[in-house]
Order: C-alpha cells, then structure tokens, then sequence
C-alpha cells in the first residue's frame, strides 16, 4: 500500500515537473531574439512575404494567445469523426455564402494515444513544425522508438562491458590488471564521442567493411546492422563510467563486515563475489542505468548525427537553432518526459527494493 | 564544425597508423565511347536535408536542386546561361514589355499522365501566389495584373494570367519589366499536377512534367530522397540515368568514406583537408568541376550609423581589405569578388576592377574622414570599438576574425559578437541594430537586378527585415535600377548595370570581398556531367558507365 501511495505522489510529481519544463521551454523561446518566420522563409525573403509566413505559422497572434492555443490542445479528449462531419457542414455553409477560407482538417496535427468509449480519443498535439510542416506529434512518434531503441542496445552494452571489466578490475585489485582497466575507462570517458565514433566508422565500415557506415535500413536486419556502430559508441563511453561505479561499489563492499561473515562461514570467493558483491551494487547500477536510459531516450544528438540514426537527438538540435517552437516543445515533453519516468520508476523500484525506506515512510 | 571533427578525425586516424590518403578513382567501364548509355542510379549526398519539395514553398538550394528533376519550367536557362524554351516551345514579349505570351508544348503530360495546358499552367501559378500558400518568394511576382487583389483575398482569380488557348498563355504586368522572364524559371512557376488542386497542402505528393518523378516511398524525410525516370517526359532520350538517391544529412568524412568504396558516385562536401589532398591529387584532376559563383560575400557597413555614415571610412575600410587572405579560408571553394554583381550574371564586367586592397590608400581615406591613424606607433584610428555581428559554423565566423585583424592596421578595431544563426537574421536586418556585419547573398536567377535591387535599392529598406542590410540610399542609383527594369536592350540594359556596379564599388556599401562556387568531384564512371551556370546538380544529361555491375548498397537502392 505504502508502495502505491508513493508511486501515485511520484507519478503527480512527474507530471507537474514535465508541465513546467514544456512551459518554460515555450516562454524561453518566444524571449529569444530571432524570428522563426525568418528562419523559415530564409535571409532573402521580402518583408511581405515573410508577413504571409508569419499569419501562416500563427506567429503574428499574442504569446498570450499562442500559449492558450498551446494548453489547450496539448492532451484532449476528441471525437474525430463527429468533429470531421461538423467541419464539412460549416465548409458547405462557407461555400454557399462564398466566403470560403482554407483551413486545416480538426484534428490533423493530434497524435492518437488511446481509443476510449463512445468512439472517443484521447490525443496529444504538439502543432505543426514550422521546418517540418508535419504534425510534431507524428514526427515524435515516429522517431522516439527509434531513439529509444539506441538507448537500450546503448545501455546494455555500457552495462555487459562495464559491469564486465568493473568486476575484473575489482576482483584484481592492485594489480596491473586493475590499472590496465582504469586507465582504459579514463581514456574512454575522455574520448568526446564524435571522435570514438569516426574511429569505429573508419575500422568497421570502411576498413573492415563489416558493418554500414551510417543510416537506418530498411529491414529488421538492416535496422540490427545499422544501430550496432552507434550503440557501441554510446557503449564505450558510458561503460567507463559503470566500469568504474561497479568497481568502487564491489571494492566497497567485499569489505563489509557481511561479506567476511559469509567467507568465514564457508562461502566460495566467487559466491561471496556475485552473491553478494554483485547484488548490493545492483542498485547503484540500476539508478545510474535508470537515470542514463532516461536522457538517452530523449536522444543522443552527436551519435545520432554522425551515424544518421534518425532519432530524437538530431531533431531537437536542429529546432533549436531554427527556432521551431513547437518543435522544441515536443522534444523537450518527451525528453522531459523520459527522464522523469525513469527517475520515478528508479524511485519506486528503489523504495520497493529498500526494506528500510519503506518502514522510514510507515513510520 | 565539420572542418574541425574532418581534422582531428585525421590527426588520430594518422596517429593510429591508418590510412587516410586518398584511393585511386574508380575508373570507368568503357572510357573510350562517347555515346551515353541508358540505365544506373547516380547517388550523391548533403549534410543539409530538405523541408519539402513543393515547388510552391521550396526555397533553400538543396531542395532545389531535387526539385528541377521533379519540376520542368515554362523557360529555362541553358548551359550557357540563356533562356531557352522548355515547356514553352516559344514566347513573345508585346505591349513595350508589360505582356508576355507563351506557347506551349503539345506533347506534355504530367508524372499523372495526366495533360499539360494553359489552364493548367494558370492554376499552378495562382496556387504558389495564393495568400494561404506559405511561398517566401510569392512577392517576386507582384508586377502580375490583378496580384494585389488577389493576395489581398478580393478576388478568386489571378487576372493578369489570361489562358488564350488550351496552348496559349499570356501574363500581364502593371509595368515593363525587362527582368520578368528570369522569374518564370524560379521554383514557384514550375507547373504541378491537377493533384495539387488550387490551394497548398503539406501533404500532397510532389508530381510535375519534370525528368524524374518521385514514387511513393521515394522520401525518407531526413534520410534520402529517390527519384526515378520519367518515362513519358517530354524530351525524347533523356534522361539517361534510371534513377536519381539524394542523401541527406551525412557529414563531409562519412560522404569521403562512400565515395571512396564507391557508395557515392558525386560528392560537393569535403573537408577543408580533403579539398586540398583532392586539388592536389593528378589521378582526380580530370574528376574535378568547379560549380558557378552564384554567392557573393562582402561587409555590410550601415551608412545610417557612425562611423559608416562617413564614405571615406567605407572606402577606408573596402581598400583595407585583403581578400586573398580570404580565400584561405576555403581556398578551392571562395574566389576574390570586388564588385556588386556576381560573376555568372550578365553585366558583371571582368574587365572592372571594382575595389581593391591599398593599404596606404586606406590611412589615406581614415585621414579624410578625420580619423588619421599612425600604424607605427598605433596611435589614432577611430575612437570607438565597432561591433561586428556574426554568427558561428560558417565561413563568417573565420572570415571575421580576418577583417578585425586587417582593419586594426588602418586604425579600426572592431569586437566581434557571435550569435545565433536565427538571432543573426532578425538584427542584422534591423535598422538601427547593427554596425557591420557579414553579409552574402544568393542570385536566384542570373540577372544583376536580382541582386542590386533587394541588396542597395532605398526600396528595399524596412525598419525590419530590411535586405537592404546597409540602409543604403543612393537617388541617382534607384533610377538606374528603375531605368534598367525598363530596357530590353541587352546591351543598353548591362551598360546601366555597370554604372550601377561603379558607383557601389566607390561609395562602398558593402566591401565586397569573395564570391562561392562548388568543388566537385565525380568518380570517372559518370559521364556527361557540367556545372550549370544557375541550377545546382545538374544531371539532366549525365550518364553512367560503370566497370562493374556489381553496386554496393546503400539502403533505398536495394
């Protein structure tokens, strides 16, 4: 029960973090110099065509009233086939009295996220990009998988390679083994990822020819091929860190009075090691896993854009320089949204795995 | 930034014992035949991408690039840069240059199959100039009888385009207009598909009379973009190849790396380091073109705020320049520019000498304008600390590390103020806003009115948004630019352009200093490719012939 209550004000918690971000987002942006219209129509544009640009994008109306426009649709109830036959009697109306005006289809920049009764929706909109002149929504939708699938093939190799060689280097202790490591985890975490990357390009695609250079696939397979460069190379540069996490914490723990009250009961030195070495860094590792999982779902921009993996990484970038506010809105929701969520769940597994946090909180 | 990445890439790729030289070209299957074979895909890529390819909104230079495959043009401009006939099969210019009338093709169909006719031609035009389109360049076409009714929603027709017969159409200008048929050429007056219907929409499937059509499927959006031959296109034989793969947002090492196992067949990003080894390198030499200068680059000086409301400190500062150490830069990419119009634009005189590096002639201008400056011992100069408005990633931002250097010699210190490229447009535009900043500007068409009329006619200063980035106001200038949208005398028309030219290199709005081209390079197997003078990758007749019919695969074309 304590369990749920927690999760519950934690969910609330999340949600009203993610509010505030997005909001934020939009005010900062619409305080920034520079005119997206502009962006948009490019530097030779003439003053009226970027007027016809701007009504277009809806940049000549009040932030005040952008901002309405913004709440209101950001996650609603809708019932699209209704609102559809109601917005073809009002064009027939328009058409007959000659005055009609060209206006968007209702509903055409939502995002579906779950059918309710009653043919009922329940949609999340970001708008239209003012680059993209696509729904952001879709845009999102369509890449935040692919994002979020680099993140966990990213993370599972930072943890098989880190927790591997944290583990060897703890085990070996002081010895050249040990220094081997943390000079090769030093020198990974050091290496900026743009270069990691170039390197692995230059030895496993054009060198080796093992694997392509970059892009996406267009086949299970292919998609398999295409993410193991980029993975690897978010690989490398977080498995120094758990390399380094899993060694401290196993060091750390092989020395508590628990471990030498195992061995002298007759525990192996392997036993001891996994048994309960392993598993009391377990939770370490799981929130900084937790916590790496959540930005790197939101988009890893440099991997992303040397390896053209069409993720949320490069996405967000390029709005930001162009100021595509809705854009920028969307990515930041969702990478606002990841983080959060995998802090929450982090939260709660960790309350849920932490016996003494729980009877902290009944009390 | 990719010049820097190219660089260190390079520097631990050598430091690692790995190879970085380059490979010999792929050569050719049968050099010694001149007739084009048909068949092949040509793949090149860019490391910008595209928004769309509605020739109603495409408004950037990679999106046009693709979108003359889809799109023909009434008219276009040939590969000596001429007008010449295209989905027009001739046109009259009547009524002393206010009516134009075209004569259509015949034998066109759209990708649809659909027919290409006069009305059809009328829709798409009133479609690109509809209010609701979002076209950045629909006020190019204001001159048309009827525009402002029209985007102003009064009326539902564009009148000044009249159908004469299902083969016949005449536009109407409100006044002469010797620059008129140039824009027929641009994006927006590219006809497109009864699919299109009259009014824009984000979603509509690209579909023209062009070579190449797009296939569903055939745009990844920020991935690449397929195009495949038009079977029904209008010109009997081309194009040659099968199809056409653009791909998008690739760095200039990964471009390298394709080209070189033959994944590319045309690359135009290098590395600053790589255009060197390519320039340098005689197995490539006869694999290189170099595209046509349609950038020119140039300070901006505001001659509405001190100091450069002085002319004598403009020509202090345009003789102080020296652009050769510009075109250090990118040395295979930027060529010495002095003058207002560029160089593949009729008009542009080589024979001018436009501005010119003098450094004493520039302590002398600084001594006129009351500013003396000693450069022995430092002392004088202007007073004050100029700002200089640039933004990072670009050319720009090392070549305004050059003017602080260069114009601290003549008693000039300027401080430079990088900002974002979006926060760089709106106050570089701004009056009032800005002292000196970096300026280019690219012809849409070659005409010189398309680039003095929005860069140095008073009409073109705004409060905002003003192209007219120095504000500057010339009388006697605004009526030869006037005079010359007038004449249809080619020759009497260039003579006002090169007086227009001299009285901008001595008044000194901008300092001009370098013009853009491309450096291209193309393995040996693609053959009948030339540099356009207008349109960028043109490979409207180009050719494969591969040694090997063996391609490796790059994703679409599998």
């Amino acid at each position: 029960m304590n369990v749920l209550k927690h999760a519950v004000g934690r969910i609330f918690w999340a949600l009203a973090v993610v509010f505030a971000v997005a909001s934020a987002s939009f005010f900062l942006l619409n305080a920034l110099p520079g005119d997206p219209a502009r962006v948009v129509a490019g530097p030779q544009a003439r003053p009226e065509d970027l007027a016809r640009v701007r009504e277009e994008l809806q940049l000549d109306q009040p932030i005040v009233i952008r901002y309405g426009l913004f709440l209101r649709t950001l996650g609603h109830v809708a019932n699209p086939k209704a609102d559809a036959e109601r917005g073809q009697v009002e064009k027939e109306r328009e058409l007959k009295s000659g005055l009609e005006k060209p206006k968007r289809a209702a509903h055409a920049t939502c995002q579906r996220v779950a059918s309710l009764a009653g043919g009922y929706e329940f949609h999340v909109d970001f708008g239209r990009s003012y680059q993209h002149r696509a729904p952001v929504a879709k845009v999102i939708f369509e890449r935040y998988p692919r994002s979020l699938a680099l993140a966990i093939a990213g993370i599972f190799l930072q943890l098989v390679i880190g927790v591997t060689l944290g583990a060897i280097a703890a085990a070996k202790k002081g010895t050249w083994i040990d220094r081997f490591v943390t000079s090769l985890t030093s020198l990974a975490v050091s290496a900026p990822t743009f270069l990691t990357a170039v390197l692995l390009q230059y030895l496993f695609a054009h060198r080796f020819r093992l694997l392509p250079l970059d892009g996406f696939g267009d086949t299970f397979a292919g998609h398999v091929r295409s993410i193991a460069l980029p993975a690897l190379t978010l690989g490398l540069y977080g498995a120094a860190y758990f390399a380094r996490l899993t060694r401290d914490e196993l060091i750390t723990l092989m020395s508590q009075d628990f471990v030498r009250t195992a061995r002298a009961k007759g525990a192996s030195r392997l036993r001891a090691f996994v048994v309960h070495g392993l598993r009391g860094a377990l939770l370490p590792l799981a929130t900084a896993a937790g916590l790496e999982l959540g930005a790197l779902a939101s988009g890893a921009a440099v991997t992303e854009s040397i390896f053209r993996w069409p993720g949320l990484g490069h996405l967000g970038v390029e709005a930001v320089l162009n100021r595509d506010g809705p854009m920028v809105i969307g990515v930041v929701f969702v990478a606002a949204s990841s983080v959060v969520i995998a802090t929450a769940a982090i939260d709660i597994f960790g309350y849920w795995l932490h016996p003494l946090a729980r009877a902290k909180s009944s009390n | 930034m990719f010049s820097i990445r190219g660089a260190s890439s390079s520097f631990l790729l050598g430091l690692l014992g790995c190879d970085i030289a380059l490979p010999a070209p792929l050569p050719a299957g049968h050099p010694e035949e001149v007739a084009p074979r048909t068949g092949g895909t040509l793949r090149y890529a860019s490391f910008g991408d595209i928004r769309s390819l509605d020739p109603a909104r495409a408004n950037d230079g990679v999106a046009n690039s693709v979108v003359i495959f889809l799109f023909s043009a009434l008219i276009d401009f040939d590969q000596k840069g001429k007008l010449a006939p295209e989905l027009a099969e001739r046109w009259e210019v009547l009524d002393g240059g206010t009516r134009f009338r075209f004569f259509l093709r015949q034998d066109v169909r759209f990708h649809d199959g659909s027919p290409f006719t006069a009305a059809e031609m009328k829709r798409s035009l009133e479609r690109a100039l509809h209010p609701a389109t979002p076209n950045p360049s629909a006020s190019y076409y204001r001159n048309i009888v009827g525009y402002e009714l029209y985007t102003g929603k009064k009326v539902p027709h564009l009148d000044g385009i009249e159908v004469e017969g299902t083969h016949v159409l005449s536009i109407r200008l409100t006044a002469p207009d010797a620059a008129f048929l140039p824009l027929m050429t641009l994006p927006p007056a590219r006809p497109v598909c009864p699919s299109a219907g009259a009014t824009f929409r984000d979603d509509w499937p690209p579909c023209g009379t062009g070579p190449f059509q797009l296939r569903e499927g055939g745009w990844a959006k920020g991935q690449y973009v397929r195009v495949v031959r038009n079977p029904g296109y209008f010109v009997s034989g081309l194009p040659y190849l099968d199809a056409i793969e653009m791909h998008f947002l690739m760095n200039p090492p990964t471009q390298r790396f394709k080209f070189e196992v033959g994944e590319l067949d045309f690359v135009r990003d290098f590395t600053h380091a790589d255009t060197i080894r390519f320039a340098r390198d005689r197995r490539w030499q006869d694999s290189i073109t170099r595209g046509p200068d349609l950038d020119i680059y140039g300070e901006s000086l505001n001659t509405e705020m001190p100091p450069f409301d002085n002319v004598e400190v403009r020509r202090a500062v345009a003789a102080a320049l020296d652009r050769k150490a510009f075109t250090a830069v990118r040395p295979q990419n930027l060529s010495i520019h002095t003058s207002a119009i560029p160089a593949s634009t009729p008009g542009f005189d080589p024979a001018f000498k436009g501005q010119s590096f003098d450094l004493q002639g520039a302590l002398e201008h600084m001594r006129r304008a009351g500013f003396p400056y000693d450069p022995k011992t430092g002392q004088g100069g202007y007073p004050k600390t100029i700002p200089y408005l640039v933004y990072p990633l670009g050319i720009h931002e090392k070549t305004g590390q050059l003017v602080q250097q260069q114009l601290s010699r003549i008693g000039i210190r300027i401080e430079l103020r990088l900002v974002s490229w979006a926060t760089y447009l709106s106050l570089s535009q701004r009056q009032g806003a800005v002292t000196m900043s970096p300026q280019g500007w690219q012809q849409d068409f070659p005409d010189p009115s398309g680039v003095l009329d929005p860069l140095f006619s008073s009409t073109s200063i705004n409060a905002t948004e003003s192209s007219n980035s120095a504000f500057y106001r010339n009388p006697t200038l605004d009526g030869l630019l006037a005079r010359a949208h007038t004449e249809f005398d080619p020759q009497r028309r260039s003579a006002i352009y090169g007086e227009c030219n001299r009285i901008l290199a001595d008044d000194a709005p901008w300092a001009f200093t370098t013009s853009l081209h491309a450096f291209e390079v193309r393995q040996p197997h693609v053959r009948g490719y030339a540099p356009h003078p207008v349109h960028s990758f043109n490979f409207s007749r180009t050719w494969l012939d591969r040694a090997t019919t063996t391609v490796p695969s790059m994703g679409p074309s599998r």
